[in-house]
Parts: structure tokens; C-alpha cells; sequence
């Protein structure tokens, strides 16, 4: 059973880290938010250079709420519809720490190892 | 994957997830605020609605990586298996009903046999460490411990480094007077370390002491939780208090826990105990010698000791004591057996005969339905194909089978436990009285894990090969033939099932017949005796009121002469044993001039106390001599009769007559003379040979525990019971009336094993029969029907009916042919695991086989019934405009 996912999501698995982290960031930032306003705040902060496929988005709210990272509810939106909002929880922002300062970290790491690499 | 993701995963997978419902809500808003966006950019509608597509993605891929991530994909499978799988079931529910009830009857069968055999012989005993339990005692003639005498375990206890512990037990038949009515209470005296070994401990008060285990002090008791409750009202304040049994004060020390299970229930002594008191025997006591066996011992080992062990230091005890007391001892040995050993050994091969019996119907059920899946599987193998063609693998229509396979098995093992519950309660009423713990026997988690994995495995045994051919069958030649015409493989893997399901049904129906015979040969045996006509009441004569003979014999001859007196009594006698009565009295029989140089090596002879007219009442033959006759007083000379055995094993060819014997001692009691020879009987099993008895007169042998006889002037016998207890009571109300049963009854109990064992055989083997003959009849329609053209053109050239029958029943009677063939020499090799429970017939016997062998093969041709007369019914004009 848990081969079978692994399997499934061998190749995607740095892609959907990438993408559950800058969720998480958005909802930070921005507060309790729907699908498209978090879609929308990523292709604004990211300057059209992201091609996100905006479906996407939804089995990973869906897996970032099962693990139990953030939370849904129903709500109204700005225009009036009815439309469904996500918030982060504790155990979310305190993944959002631990990402974050793992991407950090590895972001230096590459910065240091792309420097190192044009100096002779 | 966290865990609580796979927990909610999980739930998605069995519909308890987010609903697709709001996942389509949430696209559309979406979609709609994307597409007012690039109006507002100043797009037309058209463009606007392409641009929000394009943006959001696929709409069918979205949906299907959300439900991936909703469940987890193997749920999602399984359940989407087990749909279509009853979807498939429902639409041939013939098929599924044959199959159902095919199952539940082979689990159902094995699930109740199995609940007993998991109570009587695998759970272990209620005790603490109960693998250290074992029986200690003189090895009998069956290779168990025996009795045993107080020396042999004191001097095993002084001199023995195996065991924790060494107890020994004796009955003991107290009554307790109260309300005016006798009740004669099942109790035993034991060592003080009794409870110590067995591990429990008193609920309320204190366990024997040493102390209380001596001659004078041994008038305590320790109560049961059912007697303190049922007589005692469960007073707490009942420690310490005095009640008085038999005209003897006694002092109550403390109650047994309601979890304690006496050894003696498990019928150890056919009995269970509610009360128990210190044996109270001193070394140099009257009966403490080591032949005076009539004492069950046990022990606990210590830790790290091997049965093996105990019984090598026990037996080289035994040798030192009789080189020190070389009058005392025998030349036996000592035999020790576990104790769970020594409480099922009786029981043991009925039951593993029975489990195997219901393992046979269980294979039949697996071929069975194996049989119809491999039917079923050629009907299907154009959907099948259509399915591989569509691009399903092999692995997934093999799992899509198999899937079928089980909810089959899980679906019959669903109902083989119902019936089982039901079946669970007719064992218990139908099982031989000996069966130890049969109240234990249910069908609990233990068992259901049992069912659970028959049921598992049997999925496997008949889905595998029926799905793998499924799975194989080639795509584009069963589309093209459209699923018509013959296959080869497929006919002969069900020819082959058929003659496994036939072998299998004359096994069981070989054993069943042996069991019936043996049936018939214990109820037509002649146990020396005539048994017709005769009850019996036991009682015991005991207290202060019959502390001298002199008074139990005064209550014998008025009960005598009461007796005689009653209306519909033909003759009245009285005992202290009787042949089938559970008690026996086993004396040495030390003839002058024939007395061995060590005593003890005498021969062993049961004796009956009895008055002058018993061996009439129980039609006993006079060989020789006289009998025993009212004359035979306390006063006059002591005369003793001698059965054949006995005559034949002590004087050889002289006769006894005459000849002056002493019993139990060579030199103690008095000289008695044999005035007379009768014939043998059995003691307790007419399926043993006969062993010597010996019969003395009442007046000069006097015993407290008697037995009443009454032979009935009628044929009914029972309408006597009510009158006989009650001239007992009238003498003295004080006298407990233990049993009234009437003799036949007790000759046949002692068949219950082979009955119990014949009565289950039998039905096995009818439903093994009905099995085999539901799989032949699935394969002769089905080849029926496949040559139904073959036929047609057949008649329609001028083949008579005669010919038609012959070529339907000529493949049938090939098969059943050779499934009597095989199921012969598979009863040949097996029935002789049925081994001491048959009796009076071989285990080969030719005509209980050849019996089967015909019943089979009737059963066979009545299941070509009705594919015959369909055969005949062909018109070869339709059957020729079908094709």
C-alpha cells in the first residue's frame, strides 16, 4: 500500500513540497484566503515567471489539510459568492518554520556552490 | 505520508472523505472569477471562457489527482473489485446460491468442530502455568497413571527433586441435611498442598494447612463459590462457622473463588466438586499402604523439568522402595502424563477423527465450487476477453477473480458461523458423557479467527486455478468463437474435481459405515448380563446411625423385603457395584497354596458386595457350584463365588471349588471358600475383553455405598423410579438417593464416544455425498448441453434412445468409476485412523466397503437423472437450427 504511493508520487515529490511551502507562506502572509486568491497572490509574487497550473492547487490543499496543516470552511467572498476558505493552523505555521528554514538553508548552500563555481 | 493523512485517506477511500460535490464548487468559482478577470481585461466572452479553462487546467485530470489524494488508490480498486464482483454474483444467482450453500455447510462444520477441539484439546487448562501439571501414579494396563497408594507418593515426596509439588485426591460422598431433604454433596478429600499445586488460592478465608492434614484435625472444609451461594446464601461470615455432614461436626475455613475449576469436573471422577476437605491419612494409617491404591496423584514439576525427567527419577524411587519393602510393592512403574494429557486422552481420536472427516467435506466444498467457478469461467471468457482487450493486465483480472473468490468464501463463512452457533449447542447435547470442559466450548474470537482463515484459504484453493485460466484465456479467440464450442482443459480440470469430490464422499462414507457397524456391535454385545427391565438407585449408608454392619444390614433387609413388596417388581437385589456403574473395587485375590512370595504380584480381581438374588436379577450363569444363599450369614462361613476369568487366571484347569481364598491381604481377614463359578462379565466397556470378577455375599462384606436393583415385571422399567427412591427415603429420609438410571441406559453410555463419532460420520458423509453428487450432476448437464448438436445429429441418423443413454451415462459412469476406485484405496489408507473406536468390524471391511461403493455409485447414477432425460428430449431439428 504505501509502496504503491511512493511509487506514485516518486517523481512529483519535490515539485508538491515547493508548491505545499509557498501555500503555507501565502496563507501566512495573507490570512484565511480561497483557492483562487491563493493562485492569484502566486502568479502576482512570483511575476508570471511560475507556469502554475492552477487545478494543481486543489489536490494540494486537499493533502495539506489532510496531514493537518491548514484548515477549510465555507465562507462568502468580496463579490458575495459563496466560496471556500483555507487558514493555516498551529501545526501549520510551525511546518511553514521548519520548510522555510529548510529551504533557507538549502538556498545558501546552492548560492555558495554557484559562487564557488565561477571564482577560478 | 503522515499518519493521520493515511488515517484520513483511509476514510476518503471508504466514502467518509471531502465530497466531489464541493471540489466542483470550488473549480466553477474559480473558473468564474478567472473568466471576470479577463473581461475585465477587455476580452470577449468567447475568449474569456478559453483563457480561464487554459488557466485552470484539465478539468477530468484536477478531479482525478484530487479523488487519488481523497482515498488511497488500493482501497479504491478493492472496493471498485468487490462492486463489480457483487454485481457479477447477483447476476447469476443460481450459481451463487450453490456456491453459498456449499461453503457454509464445509465451513460451518469445521468452524463447530473446531470450537471443540479448540476447548477440549488446545486451550490450555485454567491454571497457572498449567504445562507443569501432571498425573502421578502406578501405571495402568492402558499406559496412564492409575491409582495409587499414600506411601508410594509420601516417599516420592520425601525422596523425589522433580517436583514443586505432589497431591493426591480420593472421593468422598459427604450429605449435607437440610429443609428435610438429603443432599449428598460431590466432594473430595485432598493433600493439604492440593490448591498450593493447582495455583489458586481461597476467595475468602484461608487455605489447608499441614497441619490440617492429620488423622484427627482434618474435619475442615473449603466450599465451592456454586454450594457457599446455593446453600449458604453467599454469607460472608460462613468462615469459621461449624455445620454438621453425616453426624460429624465440621469446621468451614474459607470459599474457592468462582473461577476455580476443580480438576474433578473435568470429570476426573465423573463428578464435580463443591467441597473439599484434607485426606487426613498418617503414614502408618490402615489405608496408607502402597497397595492400597485408591488415591489420584498429581504434581507440579518444577520449572525447567521434563515429563521424561520426572517419570526417570520416579521410577528409580519406585525400584530403591521395593528392594527396601520387597512384600509391598509390585513389579509395575510408575507412569507420569500430563495432566491435560491424562484428562482428554480418551477423547482425543474421536475428536481429530471428526476434524478430519469435516476437513474432507471442506475439501469437497472447495472442489465443488472450484467445479462451478471453472463452469462459470467459460461462459465468462468473452467479458473476460473483452476486458484484456480493453487493456486490462493479467494481474488485475486475477485479482478481479479472486476478489469474486472471496467474497464467495468470506459470504460462506459468514453463514458457516451462524450455523455453527446453532450446530455448537447439538454437539454439546449429542457428545459422549466423558467429553471433559464441554461447557467451554463456544464458538468465540479464537474460533471466528479459525473461520476467517479457512475461509481465506479456501478462497484461495478454489479461485486461483478457475481465475488464472480466466485470466489466460486468450482475447481473440474467444471473441471470435463467441464463448461456443468445447475447450478440453477446462472439461478435464472438471472431471478431475468431480472424481476428487467422489474419492473424498467414499472415504467418509467408509467411515461412517465402520461406525455404524460398531454401533451395532456394541448395542448387539453381550456385556454377560441382561440388562432389560433392570433400574438402579445408588446411595450411601453413612453417619453415626451406620457406624455398625449390624445396622446397615437391618436397612437392608427391610429395603429388601419393601422392594420385593412393590407393586410391578418381578425380583429386588442389592450391591455395592454393578457392571457400568462407575465405581469398581479392584481387591487381590490371594488363593492358599497359590499365594506368589511377594503378595502384591497376586492377581488384581473386582469384586461385588452383593445379596443372594442378584446373579438371578442380572440373568449372571451358574457354571458351576452354588450360588450365594440366603444362608451365606455374617454369622456362617464366608463364601465368595468366582467369575470364568477368574477361575481360569488363578486355578488354571483345577477347579476352584472349594479352594480358600483371602481378599485384599494375604494375611489379614478371613478364609473364604468358593462354593460356585459364573460366567464373565464386562465391567465397564463390552469393547475390551473380559476381565476376572469375583461376588460376595452383602452379610459378610458389609458396604455403606449400595446400589438398588429392581428388575420391572414389565417391559417398561422406568415407571419404577419415583417408588424406588421414594422405599428408600421412607426407611430413613436422611439417606441421599445419588443416581436412578436404568441399566441399558448405562451399557449404552458407555458407548457415547463410538455414537457421537457414528451419529457426526454420518452426517459428514451425507453432505459428502450430496456434494460430490451436486458437482457430477453440474458436469454431466453441463457436457449434456455442449453436445446437445452432437446428439441431435446423432438421433436425427437413427441413434435409438438406448444410444443416446448410453453416450450420457458413458462419460458419468467413467467418472464415477473412478472416484469409487480412488475413494476405496484412500478409505484403505485411512480409516485406520479410526483405530480403538471400531469394534467388532475390520477397518477394512470388504462389505461396509463394497456398501459404500454401491451407495456412491447409486447416488452417481441418480445424479445423471435428469441430464439423461433432457438428452432424450433432444429434437434434432432444433437442435441443428440452433447452431
Amino acid at each position: 500500500m504505501l509502496l504503491l504511493i511512493s511509487n506514485m508520487s516518486d517523481k512529483t515529490d519535490v515539485l508538491q513540497g515547493t508548491l505545499d511551502l509557498m501555500v503555507l507562506k501565502t496563507l501566512d502572509t495573507m490570512g484565511a484566503q480561497h483557492g483562487y486568491g491563493i493562485a492569484q497572490r502566486l502568479q502576482q509574487v512570483s511575476h508570471d515567471v511560475l507556469r502554475l497550473n492552477q487545478g494543481t492547487l486543489y489536490p494540494a490543499l486537499l493533502r495539506l489539510e489532510q496531514r493537518g496543516w491548514i484548515a477549510s470552511r465555507w465562507g462568502t467572498s468580496d463579490n458575495n459568492r459563496r466560496a471556500r476558505f483555507y487558514a493555516l493552523t498551529r501545526a501549520g505555521r510551525k511546518q511553514l518554520q521548519r520548510e522555510a528554514d529548510d529551504w533557507r538553508r538549502m538556498a545558501a548552500v546552492m548560492a555558495r556552490l554557484l559562487e564557488g563555481e565561477g571564482t577560478p | 505520508m503522515t499518519i493521520r493523512e493515511m488515517w484520513r485517506r483511509a476514510l476518503g477511500a471508504l466514502g467518509l472523505g471531502p465530497s466531489e460535490r464541493d471540489l466542483d464548487g470550488e473549480l466553477a468559482f474559480h473558473r468564474d472569477m478567472l473568466e471576470a478577470d479577463a473581461r475585465r481585461r477587455g476580452l470577449d466572452p468567447e475568449s474569456a471562457r478559453r483563457e480561464a479553462r487554459l488557466a485552470l487546467g484539465g478539468g477530468a485530470q484536477i478531479v482525478e489527482a484530487w479523488r487519488d489524494q481523497r482515498s488511497l488508490p488500493f482501497f479504491d480498486t478493492l472496493r471498485q473489485d468487490v462492486t463489480y464482483g457483487i454485481r457479477m454474483l447477483r447476476r447469476t444467482p443460481g450459481f451463487t446460491a450453490a456456491a453459498l450453500l456449499t461453503l457454509t455447510l464445509g465451513i460451518g462444520a469445521n468452524t463447530a468442530i473446531f470450537s471443540v477441539l479448540d476447548a477440549v484439546l488446545l486451550r490450555p487448562l485454567p491454571y497457572p502455568e498449567p504445562h507443569r501439571l501432571v498425573t502421578v501414579g502406578d501405571r495402568g494396563p492402558d499406559g496412564f497413571p492409575g491409582n495409587v497408594g499414600f506411601a508410594t507418593i509420601a516417599d516420592f515426596r520425601d525422596r523425589s527433586r522433580s517436583f514443586d509439588q505432589l497431591a493426591l485426591m480420593r472421593g468422598w460422598g459427604p450429605t449435607l441435611f437440610a429443609n428435610g431433604e438429603a443432599e449428598a454433596l460431590e466432594a473430595v478429600r485432598v493433600s493439604w498442598n492440593y490448591f498450593r499445586m493447582m495455583g489458586a488460592r481461597p476467595a475468602l478465608g484461608r487455605d489447608f494447612t499441614a497441619d490440617d492434614d492429620r488423622p484427627d484435625h482434618w474435619r475442615v472444609l473449603l466450599l465451592s463459590d456454586g454450594l457457599w451461594r446455593r446453600r449458604f446464601g453467599a454469607d460472608p461470615s460462613i468462615v469459621g462457622r461449624v455445620i454438621t455432614m453425616n453426624d460429624r461436626e465440621y469446621r468451614v475455613i474459607g470459599v474457592m473463588p468462582p473461577s476455580f475449576e476443580p480438576l474433578d469436573a473435568m470429570h476426573y471422577f465423573d463428578a464435580r466438586a463443591e467441597l473439599w476437605a484434607p485426606l487426613g491419612y498418617a503414614r502408618d494409617g490402615d489405608s496408607s499402604c502402597y497397595g492400597c491404591r485408591h488415591l489420584r496423584g498429581f504434581g507440579r514439576l518444577k520449572a525447567g523439568v521434563t515429563i521424561d525427567q520426572a517419570a526417570a527419577e520416579l521410577n528409580t524411587i519406585r525400584e530403591q522402595l521395593r528392594r527396601e519393602h520387597p512384600t509391598d510393592l509390585d513389579t509395575g512403574s510408575v507412569a507420569v502424563v500430563p495432566l491435560r494429557q491424562a484428562l482428554t486422552g480418551q477423547v482425543q481420536r474421536p475428536i481429530y477423527v471428526l476434524m478430519g472427516a469435516v476437513a474432507f467435506v471442506l475439501l469437497i466444498a472447495c472442489a465443488n465450487v472450484g467445479n462451478l467457478l471453472v463452469a462459470r469461467s467459460v461462459t465468462r471468457r468473452s467479458e473476460l476477453a473483452l476486458r484484456a482487450a480493453l487493456g486490462a493486465g493479467r494481474r488485475r483480472i486475477v485479482r478481479q477473480l479472486l476478489t469474486e473468490s472471496a467474497l464467495l468464501s468470506l459470504g460462506g463463512a459468514l453463514f458457516g458461523v451462524l450455523v455453527a452457533l446453532a450446530a455448537v449447542r447439538g454437539l454439546a447435547a449429542l457428545a459422549p458423557v466423558a467429553l471433559p470442559r464441554l461447557e467451554h466450548v463456544a464458538v468465540d474470537a479464537r474460533v471466528l479467527l479459525f473461520t476467517v482463515a479457512i475461509a481465506v484459504v479456501t478462497g484461495c484453493a478454489f479461485g486461483l486455478l478457475p481465475a488464472w485460466r480466466g485470466a489466460s484465456a486468450d482475447a481473440r479467440q474467444s471473441l471470435a468463437v463467441d464463448g461456443r464450442g468445447t475447450v478440453g482443459g477446462f472439461s478435464r480440470a472438471r472431471a478431475m474435481l468431480v472424481v476428487v469430490d467422489l474419492a473424498l464422499a467414499m472415504v467418509l462414507l467408509a467411515g461412517a459405515g465402520l461406525m455404524l457397524r460398531t454401533v451395532g456391535a456394541v448395542a448387539s454385545a453381550d456385556p454377560g448380563f441382561r440388562a432389560e427391565r433392570i433400574l438402579s438407585a445408588q446411595f450411601s449408608l453413612v453417619g453415626q446411625a451406620y457406624a455398625e454392619d449390624g445396622a446397615v444390614r437391618a436397612f437392608q433387609d427391610r429395603l429388601l423385603e419393601k422392594l420385593r413388596a412393590m407393586p410391578g417388581v418381578e425380583s429386588a437385589a442389592l450391591a455395592d457395584q454393578i457392571p457400568f456403574g462407575g465405581n469398581y473395587d479392584c481387591r487381590g485375590f490371594h488363593a492358599q497354596g497359590r499365594i506368589k512370595p511377594n503378595p502384591e504380584e497376586d492377581p488384581c480381581i473386582e469384586r461385588y458386595g452383593v445379596t443372594p438374588g442378584y446373579r438371578r436379577l442380572m440373568n449372571i450363569p451358574l457354571l458351576a457350584g452354588r450360588d450365594l444363599l440366603d444362608s451365606d450369614t455374617a454369622a456362617a462361613q464366608p463364601v465368595i463365588l468366582v467369575s470364568q476369568a477368574a477361575a481360569r487366571e488363578v486355578f488354571g484347569a483345577d477347579n476352584p471349588i472349594g479352594a480358600q481364598v483371602r481378599i485384599g491381604g494375604a494375611d489379614r481377614g478371613p478364609w473364604r471358600t468358593v462354593v460356585g463359578v459364573v460366567g464373565d462379565v464386562h465391567h465397564a466397556d463390552v469393547t475390551v475383553p473380559v476381565t476376572p470378577a469375583m461376588y460376595v455375599p452383602e452379610e459378610q462384606f458389609t458396604d455403606s455405598f449400595l446400589v438398588a436393583l429392581v428388575k420391572s415385571g414389565t417391559t417398561d422399567a422406568s415407571s419404577l423410579a419415583a417408588p424406588l427412591a421414594a422405599a428408600i427415603r421412607e426407611i430413613d429420609p436422611k439417606v441421599p438417593v445419588t443416581s436412578v438410571a436404568a441399566l441399558p441406559d448405562l451399557v449404552v453410555d458407555a458407548a457415547s464416544s463410538q455414537l457421537f463419532v457414528a451419529r457426526l460420520l454420518g452426517a459428514f458423509a451425507a453432505i459428502a455425498v450430496m456434494l460430490a453428487a451436486i458437482g457430477l450432476y453440474g458436469v454431466v448437464s453441463y457436457g449434456v448441453a455442449q453436445r446437445t448438436r452432437e446428439v441431435g445429429v446423432r438421433v436425427a441418423l437413427g441413434a435409438r434412445p438406448r444410444d443416446v443413454l448410453r453416450l450420457v451415462l458413458s462419460s458419468g459412469a467413467a467418472l464415477v468409476a473412478a472416484g469409487v476406485a480412488a475413494g476405496v484405496a484412500a478409505a484403505i489408507a485411512s480409516t485406520q485412523f479410526l483405530g480403538s473406536l471400531v469394534f467388532g468390524v475390520s477397518p477394512t471391511d470388504p462389505a461396509t466397503f463394497a456398501g459404500s461403493a454401491v451407495v456412491l455409485t447409486l447416488v452417481g447414477l441418480l445424479a445423471h437423472w435428469v441430464p439423461v432425460r433432457r438428452a432424450l428430449r433432444i429434437d434434432p431439428a432444433t437442435a441443428l437450427r440452433a447452431e
